[in-house]
């Protein structure tokens, strides 16, 4: 798994369950998180075994970042076109949400294909919501326009009290991510993984990709912001997409990669520390090798009393 | 990114059998970790694509076996902290969560304001797919000395009925005979009161208690159908007659529950044979806990009579109670999240300070092993 996929799969299993189980009703009431700044509240009752209310509560947004009423750009109107019948948006929200939407799930379609697919949309909430306001711009940069009414800058919120900045203009979008981590070791491992991205983005199989940068100062592109909305540890990255990344089919996967950026990038960190603590262990398997190989025959007949001989503990890596 | 292509889980199988790209791996083996590079992977796919969460934001709560050893307790501590850099963990044994998830259930059924702490005595008898254990508890602490450990679980008993299966010439495609096992394991078999009775049972009426098994074969396509017959009682059996299936060991399971029982304190023996805990997947077999429950109470009535013929007095009779319930498949699972949820539960964390001030050593001792280790 390189990429993130966008549908939880938390919420795929309950709808899922849900819609093959029949009849039966069973009270189900729970909380989950997802990468720690949404929150989702999921409730079924007994009395309508077949309407599920999901609240969603979106990361905390920082002050750069421009909300209405709660809700990013446009999320209301790409609710309604993604699920279409099946999902009705409860006005006002839940307490401590700012969404909460009613989900029928006798008004799926009957073909299985079908309704898979709408389910899995109503797993990937976050993406419609969240990403609503990224695609509306990317639209736009799609037909090579500039949408109406938006400032130079859009700074948009993707992590509690954290946000992103897009400047849109007719013949592309440049998008950038001041990147935040808290241990020390991440930073140091996240910027030198940055700093490969970017390398790895100069080799020829890769010419079509949107071309991208880091550095450790604020681009010009972020000139004006508050200076607390800049204050990144692992410096900055910057993406500019043209209207050949947002054709078609391409768009809901550009907008789903450049909304999860930073999850992705922690995850890689994950990965790379994984991948080192093999690598130790493999160098202590191989020293422990040596120094056996040294000792003299008199050591290693080191009998137990009962004959067996004594097995000196070591890392075992059976199956490498 | 060749060290980035992989599954865990059902995807995993339902990868391995659609393409030949992958070769399979299971880092945990008798219940014990064996490939820490593995088990390192497998929690990176949990944690950011299943649970997708931030790992440095929350408190993590492990189970491992109650004989795992301490230097491996102390590697899990290691991976959590430095690789995902958590907050604070809990290492917990198997046996305790699911002594507490009985409890937890046994209130819900019953209303009963008895308070559940000052009451977590039984023995818990957990066999799962790769190890089986029985391991008495104490007021919520494991007595490590009485430990048993049985050498059959639920991987050996899908063994044992693949094993019938072909030497009655059933036509099992050999490549699908694992797995048809398990899931003809998992759906008829039950456990019987006697063996003898069952087998006339099934020759009486056969149309009864056959079942047939019908697939398709993997790889030509042709339809096929298997009879399952002795199987379904003579799978579970193994536990009760280690001797049909193995000939290093011929301990049944309700033997080696009292011998360790008879291992425990003297003055805590009549609370564990009150409350005998079943826990893990291969102890949902029907009326499994039945068959267990008569056979202890044999035992421990016989020693009874003995003691009573042999010095003349009169022994208050003991109360042996197989305790089932129906989440015990679950029971680990449901018992940690019992305790995770007690706003006690941080206090026994190891927190990340703690980690960096002392290192993994933290890891090695556990609050329930309190004075045993």
């Amino acid at each position: 798994m390189i990429l993130l996929q966008s549908p939880s799969r938390f919420l795929l299993q309950i709808l899922q369950d849900r819609v093959l189980s029949g009849e039966k009703g069973m009270d189900i009431d729970c909380h989950t998180v997802e990468f720690d700044d949404v929150r989702y509240h999921i409730q079924f009752s007994m009395r309508n075994p077949k309407v599920m209310v999901l609240s969603v509560a979106l990361p905390l947004p920082p002050p750069e970042a421009i909300l209405y009423d709660g809700l990013p750009l446009g999320a209301i109107e790409a609710i309604k076109a993604a699920y279409g019948p099946v999902v009705q948006i409860l006005d006002p929200p839940k307490d401590g949400f700012d969404l909460t939407m009613k989900i029928n799930l006798t008004k799926l379609p009957p073909d299985e294909e079908q309704r898979n697919a709408i389910l899995t949309q109503i797993a990937s909430v976050r993406e419609v919501v969240l990403g609503a306001p990224l695609k509306v711009l990317l639209k736009h940069l799609a037909s090579k326009t500039v949408a109406p009414n938006v400032d130079k800058l859009v700074a948009l919120v993707h992590r509690p009290n954290e946000s992103f900045f897009l400047a849109p203009q007719a013949d592309k979008v440049t998008i950038v991510y001041p990147m935040r981590f808290q241990d020390s070791i991440d930073i140091v491992l996240a910027t030198s993984f940055l700093q490969e991205f970017v390398e790895a983005r100069r080799t020829a199989a890769l010419n079509n990709v949107p071309s991208c940068m880091w550095s450790p100062a604020p681009p010009l592109e972020l000139k004006g912001v508050p200076a607390d909305a800049l204050n990144a540890n692992a410096g900055f990255v910057t993406f500019v997409v043209y209207p050949r990344h947002v054709e078609g089919k391409k768009l809901d996967r550009t907008v789903w990669n450049l909304l999860t950026f930073h999850a992705y990038v922690s995850y890689h960190v994950k990965c790379s520390e994984g991948f080192m603590h093999t690598r130790m262990r493999r160098r202590v398997e191989s020293l422990i090798q040596a120094l056996d190989r040294a000792k003299s025959d008199a050591e290693k007949l080191k009998k137990l009393v009962h004959g067996a001989s004594f097995n000196r503990l070591s890392l075992k890596n059976e199956g490498n | 990114m060749a060290d980035l292509d992989f599954f865990i889980g059902d995807e995993a199988l339902s990868r391995l059998r659609s393409s030949g790209l992958y070769t399979l791996r299971s880092p945990i083996h008798n219940g014990q970790v064996d490939d820490w590079d593995t088990m390192e992977r497998f929690w990176q796919q949990c944690i950011f694509n299943y649970l997708r969460c931030n790992p440095e934001e929350h408190y993590f709560l492990l189970t491992d076996s109650p004989v795992s050893t301490p230097e491996s307790r102390e590697c899990t501590g290691e991976i959590m902290f430095e690789t995902f850099n958590v907050p604070g963990l809990y290492i917990s044994v198997q046996s305790v969560l699911s002594l507490s998830a009985g409890y937890a259930y046994l209130k819900s059924i019953s209303d009963e304001n008895s308070d559940p702490s000052s009451d977590m005595t039984g023995v818990v008898v957990d066999i799962g797919d790769g190890a089986s254990h029985i391991v008495p508890v104490v007021n919520g602490y494991v007595i490590g000395s009485s430990i048993k450990s049985f050498p059959l679980s639920g991987s050996d008993v899908t063994q044992f009925v693949s094993q019938l299966l072909q030497e009655r010439g059933e036509l099992v495609p050999p490549e699908d005979s694992l797995d048809i096992s398990r899931k003809v394991k998992e759906m008829y078999c039950y456990t019987c009161s006697d063996i003898v009775k069952e087998f006339k049972k099934h020759d009486k009426k056969p149309d009864k208690y056959i079942k047939h098994w019908s697939a398709i074969k993997p790889k030509t396509g042709v339809p096929y159908t298997i009879d399952i017959g002795y199987e379904r009682f003579l799978g579970p059996e193994i536990f009760f007659k280690p001797e049909i299936y193995s000939a290093d060991f011929a301990t049944p399971l309700p033997q080696l529950i009292d011998r360790c029982v008879q291992s425990a304190p003297i003055d805590t023996r009549r609370a564990l044979y009150k409350n005998i805990v079943l826990s893990g997947g291969s102890t949902m077999f029907k009326d499994f806990h039945k068959r267990l429950q008569s056979d202890i109470k044999k035992i421990v009535d016989e020693r009874v009579a003995a003691t009573n013929a042999e010095h003349h007095v009169e022994v208050r009779p003991i109360e042996v109670n197989v305790v089932a319930h129906p989440i015990q498949s679950y029971a680990v699972w449901f018992g940690g999240s019992v305790a995770a949820s007690n706003p006690e539960f941080y206090e026994y964390c190891h927190t990340k300070e703690e980690y960096e001030e002392h290192g993994a050593s933290i890891c090695r001792t556990s609050p329930v092993f309190k004075g045993m280790y």
